[in-house]
């Protein structure tokens, strides 16, 4: 059932994408790598450390003009204190610095997760708020929901030496002064558990946004993501 | 590539050294039942299951078992066996309601003194005996009283603040066997 819920959230937004496609959209091919560290201290706390960097490859207008350009486009680096607060449920604060363009902006992150197992697969939910502070922008505030799910290849659980995918949806409301956006996300991944400390995904980050009040933009970021465990 | 990224993945890869020192050998993957020990598989054909059998294999550092998952009857079906395709045990899941009173009473009442609360998630009805007293009772629903019958519950218990999860071992009297807490797997890849 959760199965197919899932693909109908895929044809959602698939749905919506293409609709956005019709007006005069942009696009950006990229990688986007990823880094993260978790440790768990004492009386049920964590520390995530992350580091991300986003660089492009080509960028262009649908049916225009392309530029195949390298381009370094950012490096966020944040770290996240989480405190478990139910059995399967954590509440979460940090920071996150972003180097874009010899800038630095500022963001603060607050959420709440829960993670849901069944009987062959785990479902995420991760409500989410963040706020972000540069010189160049007004303050922005963006109010997001995810839902990820965990999907072994081999079996009811994903071990050691086994592949799984992982697929999220992620719906990101944006208030900036008195403009407001809404960016959609899906991310298919194929992931590998080398051990239970440490996992490796790749695949494609999908991001569409600015497509309510303008022109749409697509993102398409390959990503690699490690996860370890310390 | 970006200097600082090339610099945390050489991080990364020199930290994940140690890490493979770490890492306990626990593993469940699905199979198919060609295999499967011939004497696991034949047992299991004997019993003419309309439903999809699933077929697993568990490993551990210091034994191999092979499940086999079904329903029948409306009720969910693991069957054990050894490596070398001995039957070890059959679980059913049941409900709580089908418990005899007397049996709950026990189980609440050990529940109780362990948890400040606790709900329960799953409860399974676990028998164990020779094979063909197993195979009589799944077909002909013959109960040979040299069967074990033990129960195993899932348990979300909060001994103080925290929950956690737990699976108890009851005998057929409400006398608790044993008591492991179920460890979650890592999730952070799902959280961040």
């Amino acid at each position: 059932m959760n199965t197919k819920a899932l693909l109908f959230i895929i044809l959602v937004v698939l749905m919506q994408g293409k609709s956005a496609v019709f007006a005069q959209a942009t696009y950006r091919f990229g990688i986007m790598p990823s880094l993260n560290l978790n440790s768990a201290l004492k009386n049920n706390w964590s520390l995530n450390a992350k580091a991300e960097s986003r660089q492009l490859f080509k960028s262009g207008t649908v049916n225009g003009d392309a530029v195949n350009e390298y381009r370094y486009v950012l490096t966020d680096l944040s770290l996240i204190a989480a405190k478990k607060v139910g059995l399967n449920s954590r509440i979460a604060g940090g920071y996150l610095m972003r180097i874009e363009d010899g800038e630095i902006s500022h963001r603060f992150i607050q959420h709440f997760i829960i993670v849901q197992k069944f009987a062959a697969f785990r479902l995420a939910h991760r409500f989410m708020s963040d706020q972000t502070f540069s010189e160049s922008e007004k303050p922005e505030i963006r109010v997001r929901y995810r839902i990820s799910s965990e999907l072994p290849l081999n079996g009811e659980s994903v071990d050691p030496g086994e592949f799984y995918v992982k697929v999220s949806n992620e719906y990101i409301n944006s208030f900036q002064a008195k403009d407001y956006d809404l960016e959609i996300r899906l991310v298919p991944l194929l992931g590998y558990d080398i051990t239970d400390n440490f996992k490796i995904e790749t695949g494609p980050d999908y991001r569409l946004n600015s497509f309510i009040s303008s022109s749409p933009r697509h993102s398409y970021w390959m990503t690699l993501n490690i996860f370890i465990e310390i | 590539m970006n200097k600082l990224t090339f610099i945390l993945l050489l991080i990364a890869f020199g930290l994940t050294g140690s890490l493979f020192a770490q890492a306990k050998f626990e593993k469940e993957s699905r199979i198919k039942p060609g295999q499967v020990p011939d004497k696991a598989r034949l047992f299991i054909d004997s019993l003419k299951i309309q439903s999809k059998v699933k077929w697993y294999k568990e490993e551990s550092l210091t034994a191999t078992s092979f499940e086999a998952k079904f329903s029948l009857n409306q009720a969910r079906y693991s069957i054990e066996f050894d490596a070398g395709g001995n039957i070890e045990d059959v679980e059913i899941e049941t409900d709580l309601n089908e418990l005899q009173p007397e049996l709950k009473e026990s189980v609440y009442l050990q529940l109780n003194t362990d948890c400040k609360k606790f709900s329960i998630v799953k409860v399974q009805r676990q028998y164990t005996g020779s094979e063909s007293d197993l195979l009589s009772g799944l077909t002909m629903n013959i109960l040979n009283p040299s069967i074990t019958i033990n129960y195993e519950l899932i348990i979300k218990c909060s001994p103080e603040k925290q929950a956690g999860l737990f699976e108890y071992l009851f005998d057929d009297k409400g006398k608790l066997i044993s008591v492991s807490e179920i460890v979650f797997k890592n999730s952070s890849h799902l959280e961040y």
